[in-house]
């Protein structure tokens, strides 16, 4: 079903998911930048900005994670795990981080699902705004995640000028309105037609350009991109591992137990595969030793056949925030690049 | 999940970030586009840098140590014992003093320097990184003068010409690697300076090789170069006249390869030139020079007090330059004034109320081995000094020992009086970064326990030695600050407003064009004989035993490897040697110098040069016995 | 939904001295049921918590024909290990798991075995060789190829003499350092393959142990006409999670942890690093 609503009438509708959840949504700090944060009033809520540079991922998964709890009694140990039902609505986010939560979930649904994961994924209600206008650093066309999405969300608006075209994707979308249903109308066939330009329009301000992704797939699945271009590539990296820390599909982490004196929580914790001791072994021996091969590891988990075909789903959503957070100059779209042309000018 | 602005508190590069917490304990970091540094970029300690706070081994209570038992004490009887002790201690005559440290912030170094002079009336105070830093800023010092020029951190990457001596910036300095990869990749001109192959150097346009102990050749080179060129043009150099003729004198017989004519020119025609000097805990003499060197080839250039231009000094800790600021080392006072300031004493007095002591104090390592009591901020002088376990050996002959600080070091391990204070993550404070930009920390996070600021733990004790004043509040302690050093006055309401509010110190715009004397060039015997190897000790800062990193999981993994798989020690060197020793990886050898010999096993790296063996700083007590005292000794290198 | 991180608490229901720097740990759940719901292939591994200290993966050594008897043997290499080994009879660990894929039991059956194992290798064999043993008539010729260091450093040494005793097991040991009292072979584990004369054609080869030994043993047994699909060991890589969720243990797409630790060299050359 397709709704619209009002732009004056959106504060009353958050105040009424303030009601019901814990609303999440982009909120300007004093030091300028645009963060995802907890809300309580409908006018903390930004909406003019582009995009925040931390995803919202860490509201599915924490830079921390608390998994499990473990206490000592004398001899004995008490093992819980942690639950976190916590209801929240993330309220306001772009197309691409919508599909990045959408991969993460699909990720902790393969065998074994995890339950830790998937009771905050579950308990999440996503509303997110199409980008009319995509972003500058973005390349979301290139991995189906934008600039508008046909899935992956609860709720999808579409700035119309004075109103949101309101498109319900599931029941927590439905849910979502239901509070204060007298908001929302029926959508005209205008509206959805407006939308529909929009959409159009927002996909050919990406030009030409197209990030040349499958190509660059095809070399990488078939290991012909020569180690030297790797090396010469992973000269401009300096392993902070921001890339992976931004990037809202990336999820790789490391387990450890926090506390001490018979009180334990064992966490999960960020990690990333560009950093040399993520397959440091015990015994010191080490498969990925060099920079190259790290990055290799990256982008053949990124942009392969093989984790495409595994996942149903393209490693990246082109956000964009690789190259923006990039502390050297090794950023996805100029490694596809290179990856292509065969040669490297950074 | 709530977002705290903070400055990072690993290098001195001064990034800032917002630390997250969820329910009041931190969760992790977001990257700000915003800072004036940072620009939403981070390094891996800076990604990780909530790590050591959540997980690390704290102190949460203050402790006491009697008789090998160790208990735990309210606030109050830990005053009472460290001030009764000390006391005893002086009023006997017998040595105290204080170590400040390069992670407290200005407002805990501060009061740790008053407490010092003001309390316990003596001028021992310093702190442990000083002893790597202060030949290197002596030789600036030399060519500069008293105040030193610097550089912003951005201007790097608007640079046409980078000179980096001796640094493996990727490592010790990443947000500044990432600004020189930004003016290279426009196609600036980057020349590096060291023995190593470092991963800058890999992207350099021109690697000037050395060998350790004659990096000062290259630089005289340099000049010597860049002198000829401009012999008949020197309207474009920053010395002139008998000066010019001075220096042509020093440095003229030096040879100059084509490399360094090279250099010559492009530093000459570069309108905009950055010069970062690493700190590398070289021996005392051989540092001074070739960082006097270094600074008169930017003031011969023109590039010292050129717009755009300057010099940055690459120390590694975060707030160095705040700890010289404060005054906690032995010859200086708050503002870095000379002790011997008439001006700079009075107005401390009058501020403090107090006469202070005139005589100069001892620095650290003579500190840990003459006193009988000590204060130690915030540091473990034996993974930071030189000397390094000749240290502990040392503190473990102290009468009395007290150690403030957020975590379990082996310095805590061995003190009388444990007080416990909060980390970079949960107190309020300012950071000075290498550019001199003032920063401010904003807690985050509630510390463990009873654990308390450090401004205020360091203040009660000031109280305790009669120096009181009733400080509310880090801002409290920073006012002062700015009254006992001028140039961190006029700051304040910039940095209490809300933001990124930042302060760069006013730098010196009327830097003196160079009146150069006959001596930051000459001729230096290296003290270091070439021999067929030569050992060198490497870097100068041990990050895998600083509590940010070793307390982080993610962070400390490569270091807790290493030290598990070589308990003794290794050394490095290049495929061509191990080959011609008949050697692979992990075999040992027997390393012979004037000093001594050790057995140790070696390890391959493809960025050293045949004849260069190094070892980490991390490792150099277990190199000790061929080491000696010495940053570089010949060795010979034989078959255990 | 499982809570995938969680583990059963257990007990050390004995604990013995394999060598000065291992350990075999016999395992018991302390809730009965948790052993009933426990069933597991030989070959598969389970995450072990040493609580204080975390978790790490290990081999389960004992055959699900045994279930009575889950056992896993430790070398003491690290922190963890350490505190495992300081650990009594009765002192408490976690267990998660069975994890990863198991060897392939039923492939095994009617056909020829040859294990070969150098050092700390041989416990992960040894789930399949009980499981083999106590389904004897099912397999072919077993031949056992072990080795170890020095004398001290073999593992199962009471089980061995067992193994050498019985008439439908070759067993050959050597040790690549002899220490006084050693009468058998010295040389390194692949110097025993001239001592055997197996047939490719029918053969199944079980290889465990140092990366170099199993380079060389893979080398040999493919000259001597194995083929790639029947030559047979198990990877080792940093582990987290043990679900395939981390990404620590993920070699291209596939997962030692879900996909492993049992591969056949087929497989392993077709892995991307």
């Amino acid at each position: 079903m397709t709704y619209a609503i009002e732009k004056r009438d959106v504060t009353e509708w958050l105040q009424k998911l303030l009601e019901t959840a814990e609303v999440i949504a982009p909120v300007r700090g004093p030091c300028g930048d645009v963060l995802f944060s907890t809300v309580r009033s409908p006018e903390q809520v930004v909406w003019d900005f582009q995009n925040t540079l931390p995803p919202p991922k860490q509201f599915v998964l924490p830079q921390t994670d608390p998994i499990i709890k473990i206490k000592r009694n004398g001899e004995l140990h008490e093992i819980e795990a942690i639950y976190d039902d916590t209801r929240r609505l993330l309220f306001n986010i772009r197309s691409c981080d919508a599909k990045g939560i959408a991969f993460l979930t699909r990720m902790y649904e393969m065998e074994p699902a995890d339950a830790s994961y998937l009771r905050r994924a579950y308990n999440l209600t996503i509303i997110t705004l199409a980008c009319n206008i995509p972003c500058s650093l973005g390349f979301c066309v290139c991995a189906g995640s934008g600039p508008f999405l046909s899935d992956s969300y609860d709720v999808q608006l579409t700035d119309l000028g004075e109103s949101y075209l309101v498109e319900v994707g599931s029941e927590k979308g439905e849910s979502a309105l239901s509070g204060v249903p007298n908001l929302f109308r029926e959508a005209t066939k205008d509206q959805v037609s407006q939308r529909e330009r929009l959409e159009a329009e927002a996909k050919n301000q990406f030009g030409e350009e197209t990030c040349h992704f499958a190509s660059a797939m095809r070399r990488i699945s078939t290991g012909r991109v020569q180690d030297a271009l790797w090396e010469e590539m992973s000269e401009w990296c300096l392993e902070c591992g921001g890339c992976n820390l931004v990037c809202p599909t990336c999820y790789c982490f490391s387990v450890k137990d926090l506390g001490s004196d018979g009180s334990w929580t064992r966490c999960r914790m960020w990690d990333s595969c560009q950093y040399a001791a993520f397959t440091l072994e015990a015994s010191g021996h080490n498969p990925r030793a060099e920079r190259r091969q790290r990055m290799k590891r990256r982008f053949f988990h990124k942009a392969s056949a093989q984790y495409y075909q595994r996942d149903c789903a393209v490693g990246c959503v082109g956000c964009g925030r690789c190259v923006q957070v990039c502390l050297g100059a090794t950023n996805l779209p100029a490694v596809v690049g290179a990856i292509r042309k065969g040669k490297w000018n950074a | 999940m709530s977002a705290f602005a903070t400055t990072c508190p690993s290098c001195s590069c001064g990034c800032g970030f917002y630390l997250l917490t969820s329910n009041g304990q931190l969760t992790g970091v977001a990257p700000s586009e915003n800072h004036p540094v940072s620009s939403g970029k981070l390094c891996a300690r800076g990604w990780n840098a909530h790590e050591a706070a959540l997980c690390g081994q704290r102190l949460s209570r203050p402790l006491l140590r009697t008789n090998g038992k160790v208990e735990s004490v309210s606030w109050d009887e830990a005053f009472d014992q460290i001030s009764r002790r000390l006391k005893e201690l002086t009023e006997a005559g017998r040595s105290v003093g204080v170590l400040g440290s390069a992670r407290a912030t200005n407002e805990e170094n501060y009061l740790a320097g008053k407490l010092a002079r003001a309390g316990l009336h003596t001028n021992n105070v310093d702190f442990s990184y000083h002893s790597l830093c202060r030949p290197l800023l002596a030789g600036l010092e030399e060519v500069c003068g008293e105040r030193i020029p610097t550089t912003s951190l951005n201007d790097i990457a608007s640079s046409q010409l980078i000179f980096l001596f001796e640094g493996n910036l990727a490592e010790t300095h990443p947000r500044a690697a990432s600004l020189v990869m930004k003016a290279v990749e426009k196609r600036a001109f980057l020349v590096t300076i060291g023995y190593r192959m470092t991963q800058m150097a890999r992207l350099s346009s021109l690697h000037l090789v050395t060998t350790p102990g004659n990096e000062h050749e290259v630089i005289r080179g340099l000049l010597a170069a860049v002198l000829e060129l401009r012999r008949l043009d020197r309207r474009l150099l920053g010395v002139h006249g008998e000066e010019y003729e001075a220096l042509w004198r020093d440095v003229e017989r030096v040879d100059r390869t084509n490399a360094l004519r090279q250099a010559a020119e492009w530093i000459t025609r570069a309108e905009r030139a950055t010069f970062l000097l690493a700190c590398n805990g070289g021996e005392g003499e051989q540092a001074r020079k070739d960082a006097a060197a270094f600074a008169t080839l930017a003031a011969v250039t023109g590039h010292l007090n050129r717009r755009g231009s300057g010099l940055l000094v690459l120390v590694a800790r975060s707030n160095v330059r705040g700890a010289c600021d404060m005054g906690v080392t032995p010859e200086r006072l708050p503002g870095y004034e000379r002790l011997d300031d008439e001006q700079a004493r009075q107005r401390l007095q009058d501020l403090w109320d107090r006469k202070l002591p005139r005589d100069p104090g001892y620095s650290t390592e003579d500190l840990l081995q003459s006193a009988s009591g000590l204060i130690v901020l915030a540091d473990d002088p034996p993974s930071v000094v030189p000397m390094g376990q000749q240290a502990m050996a040392a503190m473990e002959k102290l009468d009395y020992l007290v150690v403030l600080d957020s975590f379990v070091t082996p310095t805590v391990q061995k003190a009388h009086a444990v007080l416990p204070i909060a980390s970079f993550a949960e107190t309020e404070g300012t950071l000075t970064n290498m550019e001199g930009r003032v920063q401010r920390l904003r807690a985050a996070a509630n510390p463990p326990g009873i654990a308390r600021a450090g401004w205020q733990v360091i203040g009660e004790l000031c109280a305790r030695f009669g120096v009181g004043n009733s400080y509310t509040s880090a801002n409290d302690v920073f006012s002062e600050i700015a009254r006992a050093a001028p140039r961190y006055a006029g700051i304040e309401q910039r940095l209490s407003a809300d933001g990124w509010s930042t302060a760069l110190l006013a730098n010196v715009d009327d830097a003196k064009s160079l009146v150069y004397t006959s001596g930051a060039a000459a001729v230096t015997e290296s003290p270091c004989a070439r021999g067929p190897y030569v050992l060198v000790r490497d870097g100068s800062f041990d990050w895998g035993h600083d509590p940010l990193v070793a307390f982080s999981p993610t962070l400390s993994r490569d270091y807790q490897s290493e030290r598990k798989l070589f308990p003794n020690g290794f050394v490095e060197m290049c495929q061509r040697d191990a080959d011609t020793l008949n050697l692979s990886a992990g075999r040992v050898v027997r390393l012979r110098s004037v000093h001594g010999h050790a057995v140790v096993p070696i390890k391959v790296r493809r960025d050293l040069k045949p004849g260069v063996l190094s070892v980490p700083y991390a490792f150099r007590d277990e190199l000790a016995s061929v080491l000696g005292r010495d940053s570089v000794t010949a060795v010979s290198v034989e078959a255990p | 939904m499982l809570d995938v991180f969680l583990p059963y608490v257990a007990c050390l229901e004995d604990v013995k001295d394999e060598t000065p720097d291992t350990k075999t740990f016999t395992l018991r759940f302390r809730d009965g049921n948790n052993g009933g719901n426990f069933h597991f292939l030989p070959g598969q591994f389970l995450e072990l918590s040493v609580f204080g200290y975390g978790e790490a993966p290990f081999c389960i050594a004992s055959s699900p024909t045994r279930p009575h008897k889950l056992e896993t043997t430790v070398r003491r290499t690290g922190q963890l290990t350490n505190a495992l080994h300081k650990l009594r009879k009765g002192g408490e660990i976690g267990i998660r798991g069975p994890f990863g894929n198991g060897f392939d039991v039923e492939a095994a059956r009617g056909k020829d075995l040859l294990f070969v194992a150098g050092g700390i290798g041989l416990p992960p064999l040894r789930s399949l060789i009980w499981n083999v043993l106590d389904e004897r008539p099912q397999f072919g010729s077993v031949t056992i190829l072990y080795g170890a260091r020095t004398p001290s450093d073999l593992v199962y040494k009471q089980e061995l003499k067992e193994w050498a005793e019985r008439p439908d097991v070759a067993l050959y040991v050597t040790v690549d350092v002899a220490q006084p009292g050693w009468t058998g072979e010295v040389g390194v584990v692949p110097s025993l393959f001239k001592r055997i004369t197996p047939h490719p054609e029918s053969s199944l080869a079980y290889i465990c142990g140092p990366p170099i030994m199993i380079r060389i043993a893979v080398q040999d047994l493919l000259r001597l006409g194995f083929k790639e699909e029947s030559v047979i060991s198990t990877l080792e890589r940093m582990m987290q999670c043990g679900v395939g969720k981390c990404n620590h243990c993920a070699i291209g797409h596939r997962y030692v942890c879900r996909d492993g630790p049992v591969f056949d060299y087929a497989r392993i050359r077709e892995l991307v690093e």
